[in-house]
């Protein structure tokens, strides 16, 4: 197929309308540092702005449209660094902030599904571009190779450092080699973007355990920095009677053990205490190894299970069946070996600090639920023992801690998270690091403006259905637990879902002092974004608040576009008789200082 | 600006909101009371869907209130407009066409709409649901004038549905989903029973598979299985139970399991607002959990209930649900704790 067969008649059009216009105003393009721009962006793209790492969203998802697989995932790698490994296990923030799924907006994007198809469908040549600074000399070692890990050694490895990664398991990957199951991350591609840091000129040394292996103070003494990313791997306890029967599993050791190739005994009848991912990748992982009835258990309600809805789908798929308003209160055994497990039923209630909902038993509520096994995935703390007890307080951020030259990152200094929000504290720490051993800032972040003219895409876009993902059947899955659970989009997939985006990206503005306040594109917005205003709130940070609006036309001093209500379906910019209407593509980029 | 009377506020216009307006209207004669649907027409019966699909029930018949009865009750009706979010702190509900509306006490008897599995989602333009009288508008002409049904799923609904389009000489395919009684996955021996009951009436039944594809293809629709069936059919009904109409509770701080969590007062977390019907999770003192209900006794029930405790009472609600209902001669617990109690 040609390539210009692509396109549709109005999509050619958009296309030949902004080719010319860039070519009339190629240095229309300003790098800006305004305040109001950073927050201009930041309310605009709520996608990009829920991202910890701040992923261009918006670009990667306009470049699949074009089928230029190969940049959207340079899109994506500029600000996650493992594009394929986030299009498969990402905890999404950014779906949940997506302006296709507020209400009367129909379904947010699957924008987690698109960053997987720039990794699946690129082309197999696709060249990797890192822009690398000259050698400093100076040595640095990152102590875990996580993701919060691999990201600080990538961006230290960019910055011309010498780095070391110390692993304390045979591979490196971390959570992400250890954590998550194989059937929703395949670890061949896990390697190869590992692979892909690692080229860098990082060197890794695995089984190499602070304490055991190596100290810290040896380690200070021959770098000149030293990034502790060890993440959280202490799992939290249930505390409660019966706790240490055999058969009772920690969910990071039995998700550690079903990735290591072992077969931890689950049994058929396996309780899971737990309401994160961990919790349902144990729970999917028993059903693997021959459990017949699994359950999930959380104390709460299932509005505060902390994974995807696809997740729960996928377990209920699997016949996993969900208890909510439970918890635990003793496990009961006979000869050592866990046989049942006493619930007491739990109801919400109020406090006055964060959570401010939490859920408390109701006495007298027991029920005992016979068990083969327990498996608790409570979540994970930091094993603070690596760290020296002069160790004074964290400074978050900067990620140093009181001493010189030792920084945290990711997990280990956050407490536990996921793993965009690992892998954007440990860039975060690369960078603090590059400050102190270089003694100045060489990167900061911009916002890059540049004149746009059209909306790039028709308003019949907005009605097309969410491409849902493909999946195998439950008897692929079940007939080797490693076997990939998902199966990406194909070409024509991601093209159609890449067309559902609204483009946030363009920020649409009405010049004052040519609009005559003919009020046509209020006539024509399909929603409440066209608004006569009054006056513009400023905050303290002087980014713009909200807009204060009036309905008497004497006050009106501007009618203006509020680009967090806007959906970009350029209504208003057809009607505009004055042509007083800008797109502006808006891009937070980091540049050189 | 608060309205100088109170505002009593019921969302939904079925058997729970309609009881819970009546109790109010009769315990205060000077409240305003208004009632706010997404549905456009008065109160009616939806067990008497299908008999009108079938032509056995005429329209008329399928209303409990006429526009004038309201009226007599001085309760506003709000037809045919859609709550989007509330907010309990100022007290206000946001409608979907951004208007607001001030309330000083607030029922949520929403009710349910039909379920659609995730795995369906991708065919939903070829799904046809009848849980409103809406869809039933929608699909009537089109039930009566097509000949070949396929129904997936396996609710309460389907087998009236299915009977119902026996009756009326229809060719029909069922294929039984064992989870469409959600969260109760039918076992093999139900499946066997119900198949058993079934077997009396000329359809094809299909279980233990699942749909691989649904495509339209001028004016009809092939369904394929997995297990390679192929049914060229008219219609695709989906009824894979009741999800609770709560979205836009979600994010105010009510707090939401399944359904809206109450107390055995139907009191929500949030004073001043109470939840009734089946939107609602209902906790049990004697059971010491909350139970899902279903039927129209039930809502009715709750809706008086719901009426008289926000004016202060103090009653309990006596039955929190059916605990059974009779699917096709099987059981089927409304509430799945009672499985981990019998083991207990």
């Amino acid at each position: 197929m040609k390539k210009n067969d692509l396109y549709s008649k109005e999509e050619k059009f958009f296309q030949d309308k902004n080719k010319i216009y860039s070519a009339q105003s190629v240095k229309q393009i300003v790098y800006s540092t305004d305040a109001r721009d950073f927050g201009q962006v930041a309310k605009s793209v709520p996608c990009q702005d829920a991202c910890p790492a701040k992923t261009n969203i918006p670009g990667y998802i306009r470049t699949i449209f074009e089928k230029r697989y190969g940049r959207a995932y340079e899109i994506n790698r500029i600000a996650n660094i493992m594009p394929g490994v986030l299009g498969r296990i990402c905890s999404r923030p950014c779906e949940s902030a997506c302006r296709h799924g507020e209400p009367d907006n129909g379904r947010s994007v699957g924008i987690c599904h698109l960053k997987r198809s720039c990794a699946d469908l690129k082309p197999s040549s696709h060249r990797i571009i890192e822009g690398l600074y000259a050698s400093t000399g100076k040595k640095v070692a990152v102590v875990g190779s996580g993701p919060a890990g691999l990201a600080a050694a990538h961006d230290l490895a960019i910055l011309g450092h010498e780095v070391v990664l110390f692993e304390s398991m045979e591979k490196p990957g971390g959570m992400l080699m250890y954590g998550i199951p194989e059937f929703r991350l395949p670890r061949d591609l896990l390697m190869l973007e590992i692979k892909n840091i690692l080229r860098l000129g990082i060197k890794l040394k695995t089984n190499m355990a602070i304490g055991p292996d190596i100290s810290l103070s040896r380690l200070q003494e021959d770098y000149d920095a030293v990034a502790l990313a060890t993440g959280c791997v202490s799992p939290r306890k249930l505390g409660i009677p019966g706790e240490d029967f055999e058969n009772v599993h920690n969910g990071l050791d039995f998700m550690k053990a079903v990735n290591e190739g072992k077969k931890p005994f689950a049994g058929e009848k396996v309780a899971v205490i737990g309401a994160g991912f961990t919790a349902v990748d144990c729970a999917r992982s028993a059903v693997r190894l021959g459990g017949k009835d699994v359950s999930i258990n959380i104390r709460k309600t299932f509005e505060y299970m902390r994974v995807d809805e696809t997740e729960k789908y996928e377990a209920q798929l699997e016949g996993i069946k969900t208890y909510s308003l439970i918890q635990p209160s003793k496990i009961i055994g006979h000869n050592n070996k866990v046989t049942a497990v006493e619930f007491l039923r739990t109801r919400m209630e109020k406090t006055d600090r964060p959570p401010y909902r939490i859920s408390v038993p109701i006495e007298n509520s027991e029920l005992v639920v016979r068990v083969d096994s327990v498996i608790a995935a409570l979540g994970q703390v930091s094993d603070v023992n690596i760290m020296p007890k002069e160790l004074s307080g964290l400074d978050k951020k900067t990620n140093r801690t009181g001493i010189d030259g030792l920084f945290v990152a990711g997990d280990f200094a956050t407490g536990s998270s996921d793993v965009i929000s690992a892998i954007a504290g440990g860039r975060r720490c690369a960078g603090d690091i590059d400050e102190y051993l270089t003694g100045e800032k060489r990167r900061q972040k911009v916002v890059r403006l540049e004149n746009h003219v059209t909306t790039d895409r028709p308003r019949s876009y907005d009605f097309i259905s969410k491409v849902e993902m493909n999946t195998i059947d439950m008897e692929e899955r079940l007939f080797l637990s490693t076997n990939e659970v998902e199966t990406g989009y194909s070409d024509s997939q991601a093209r159609q879902e890449a067309k559902r985006c609204y483009l946030c990206n363009l920020k649409y503005e009405i010049d004052p002092l040519a609009c005559i306040y003919c009020s046509a594109c209020i006539d024509v917005a399909p929603k409440d974004c066209i608004k006569m205003i009054k006056n513009v709130f400023v905050n303290p940070d002087g980014t713009y608040g909200g807009y204060e609006e009036t309905r008497d036309w004497n006050k009106v001093v501007s009618i203006a576009i509020d680009n967090t209500n806007c959906i970009r379906c350029g209504q208003c910019l057809a009607v505009c008789p004055m042509d007083c209407i800008s797109v502006t593509k808006t891009e937070l980029i980091e540049i050189d200082t | 600006m608060m309205p100088d009377n109170d505002h009593y506020v019921v969302i939904g216009n079925g058997p729970a909101g309609n009881h819970a307006a009546a109790t109010l209207r009769e315990k205060d004669k000077d409240a305003r009371i208004t009632i706010i649907s997404d549905e456009c027409v008065p109160y009616y019966y939806k067990p008497r869907l299908t008999g009108f699909i079938a032509n056995e029930i005429r329209r008329e018949k399928l209303f409990v209130s006429s526009w004038g009865s309201y009226k007599e009750q001085n309760i506003r009706i709000r037809l045919g407009q859609e709550v989007e979010k509330i907010d309990p702190d100022s007290k206000v509900l946001f409608l979907q066409h951004m208007e607001k509306i001030n309330y000083t006490k607030l029922i949520i008897a929403s009710g349910s709409r039909a379920r659609l599995l995730p795995s369906m989602s991708r065919y939903a333009d070829c799904l046809k649901f009848i849980t409103s009288y809406t869809d039933v508008m929608e699909h009537k002409e089109a039930i009566r004038k097509a000949n070949d049904f396929f129904i997936f799923g396996g609710d309460l609904v389907a087998f009236k549905f299915l009977k119902m389009l026996v009756a009326m000489g229809k060719t029909v395919t069922i294929l039984i989903y064992p989870g469409a009684f959600w969260p109760y996955n039918l076992s093999d021996d139900m499946l066997a029973q119900i198949t058993q009951s079934l077997s009396k009436f000329d359809v094809g039944i299909i279980i233990k598979d699942n749909v691989e594809s649904i495509d339209e293809q001028e004016g009809s629709v092939l369904v394929k299985t997995r297990k390679g069936i192929e049914k060229k059919v008219n219609m695709v009904f989906s009824f894979n139970g009741l999800s609770p109409n709560i979205d836009f509770a979600k994010g105010s701080g009510i707090d939401i399991d399944h359904g809206i969590l109450v107390d055995e007062y139907l009191r929500t977390n949030i004073k001043s607002i109470y939840a009734c019907g089946s939107c609602a999770q209902i906790y049990n003192p004697a059971v010491k959990s909350y139970t899902a209900s279903i039927g129209w006794p039930n809502a009715v029930a709750q809706g008086n209930v719901a009426g008289l405790n926000l004016l202060g009472d103090h009653k309990v609600i006596e039955s929190a649900g059916r605990k059974y209902f009779d699917l096709e001669g099987v059981k089927i617990k409304t509430t799945w704790w009672d499985d981990i109690d019998d083991e207990s």
